[in-house]
């Protein structure tokens, strides 16, 4: 089993719902994006065309940063999900370094959102169900504790809204797909087939399990 | 630091920050001093100078220290010697706790013990393994080409055997035995300072002809935003004046030469050293997300 994403850039109209969506679902400090919507653009007015690419992490097979961490607090997990132990993670930032798609994040300053003005509700919820530690470098995760709990349960990720990943979820444009890329007959190893699906930068040699669509 | 706006997150040739800005330049001191500190002390025991031994023990020290300062969980620091069989900071925390047991007994032993033991020549071999181990942590960054090559290594072990030379030279002054070891100092230091040469100017023109991400670094070092730091600290007082000032003790003989010059060229060769390395991390671009 090797969990996966296919994004298709046609559909994505850039509307940050999964940027957005991340940083609740994750009560992400401010700074820190686990998510991102890249905006750039090529040619010259009148003929300028805009490129988007949402972007996250990758959950590469081949992570170079599993390899260059020297705690072992990044690790990945036989379903190819690459996670952080803050706990273990001293905030050497090699793994950080190391990433050619740079979609980790170090959480150096412990602030609110509206500084000055202490803790929302939300933000002082967020500290006690999703604490994050300063120091430490945390990144996107598929939402991994989303989809254990839907196995236990029985649901099937990808296809159940409470076992998939919430940015998945959260898209109004359907532009996101999730499944297992194993799995031949899955919705996304036969999108990724027929639409030749391609993976970001693959001269990194770091096997991505994320495909976008019309790249 | 440059501001960009979230969505324009690598979509052009990005620096990498987190080694060289804010605290991260901790990380940039520590690679430089405990390199310095690795040559210092093998120069030293070469030439039977206890002060340089003691130099090169207290630089290995301090880069500990500054690297301690650079994470941002010190407290874990211990686990960072646990996946030595994949992991180039893993490997260097374990040179280095071992170069700092075995300089400190070695240091210690030296009065009662004949200088030249194997203790001494396996404290070099890890003072040497000590002073590999940051180039080839930059070296594994396969997305940073100015990193990503073997010269990289070379350059820094070499620029660390160069330093360490001068600081053996300069700790000779202090203690009197000037007279007995500089001459001998000198040619090392001569040899380095040409291999030194040799391999900047092959590792510029190699990556300048590389990929794009490695052309766009070199662009930067040489005309761009770090031209005022290379060509004045790097070329000038690093290169060029300790360059001056070998050729004229090659004509004239190094005691020749006032001890206050001599002082001045060790402290623009070091000077020189870290403003390099500074400039290399500095400089280090990540190509671009999205199609150019």
């Amino acid at each position: 089993m090797r969990w996966g994403m296919v994004i298709d850039l046609k559909r994505c109209v850039s509307c940050y719902s999964c940027v957005i969506t991340c940083k609740e679902e994750h009560f992400l400090p401010p700074g820190i994006f686990w998510n991102r919507v890249l905006v750039s653009e090529k040619g010259k007015y009148p003929l300028v065309t805009k490129h988007i690419l949402p972007v996250r992490c990758n959950q590469c097979k081949e992570a170079k940063c599993v390899n260059v961490c020297p705690t072992g607090a990044t690790q990945q997990r036989e379903d190819g999900i690459v996670w952080i132990d803050p706990n273990k993670c001293m905030g050497c930032r090699y793994c950080l370094v190391v990433c050619p798609y740079q979609s980790r994040s170090y959480y150096s300053d412990e602030c609110e959102y509206f500084r000055g003005k202490g803790l929302t509700p939300v933000e002082k919820i967020g500290k006690q169900l999703y604490p994050h530690i300063k120091g430490a470098v945390e990144k996107c995760n598929f939402c991994m504790e989303r989809i254990d709990a839907g196995l236990q349960k029985g649901l099937k990720p990808g296809q159940d809204r409470d076992a998939t990943p919430a940015c998945v979820i959260s898209c109004p444009a359907t532009a996101m797909y999730f499944g297992d890329l194993d799995d031949r007959g899955s919705d996304i190893s036969i999108l990724i087939k027929e639409k030749k699906g391609k993976q970001l930068h693959p001269e990194h040699n770091t096997d991505p399990s994320i495909f976008y669509l019309d790249y | 630091m440059i501001q960009t706006k979230p969505y324009e997150f690598m979509t052009k040739y990005t620096p990498q920050r987190e080694w060289i800005e804010g605290g991260g330049i901790f990380i940039c001191l520590a690679f430089f001093t405990i390199e310095l500190g690795g040559g210092t002390f093998v120069f030293s025991s070469i030439f039977d100078s206890l002060v340089g031994m003691v130099i090169g023990f207290l630089l290995t020290g301090l880069g500990t220290i500054f690297f301690l300062v650079h994470t941002g969980r010190p407290i874990v620091f211990y686990r960072a010697c646990l996946r030595p069989q994949a992991s180039w900071i893993s490997r260097g925390v374990i040179f280095i706790s071992l170069f700092l047991i075995l300089a400190f007994l070695h240091i210690c032993s030296y009065l009662w013990l004949s200088p030249y033991t194997a203790l001494m020549i396996i404290t070099n071999i890890i003072a040497f393994m000590m002073m590999i181990y940051a180039g080839f942590a930059m070296n594994s960054v396969n997305s940073i080409p100015l990193w990503n090559t073997t010269l990289l290594p070379l350059l820094l072990v070499v620029s660390g055997f160069w330093g360490g030379a001068a600081i053996t030279l300069a700790t000779s002054m202090a203690t009197g035995s000037f007279t007995a070891i500089a001459p001998h100092i000198e040619e090392y230091i001569r040899i380095l300072l040409i291999i030194f040469m040799f391999i900047l100017v092959v590792y510029l023109l190699s990556i300048r002809y590389g990929l794009p991400a490695g052309q766009v670094s070199v662009k930067e070092i040489i005309w761009g935003r770090g031209k005022a730091l290379f060509w004045t600290f790097v070329v000038v007082l690093g290169v060029a004046f300790p360059l001056g000032v070998v050729a004229y003790s090659t004509t004239s003989g190094i005691e020749a030469i006032s001890r206050i010059l001599l002082a001045v060229a060790v402290l623009c060769e070091l000077a020189g050293d870290f403003t390099l390395r500074y400039l290399i991390m500095r400089n280090a671009f990540y190509g671009p997300l999205t199609p150019v």
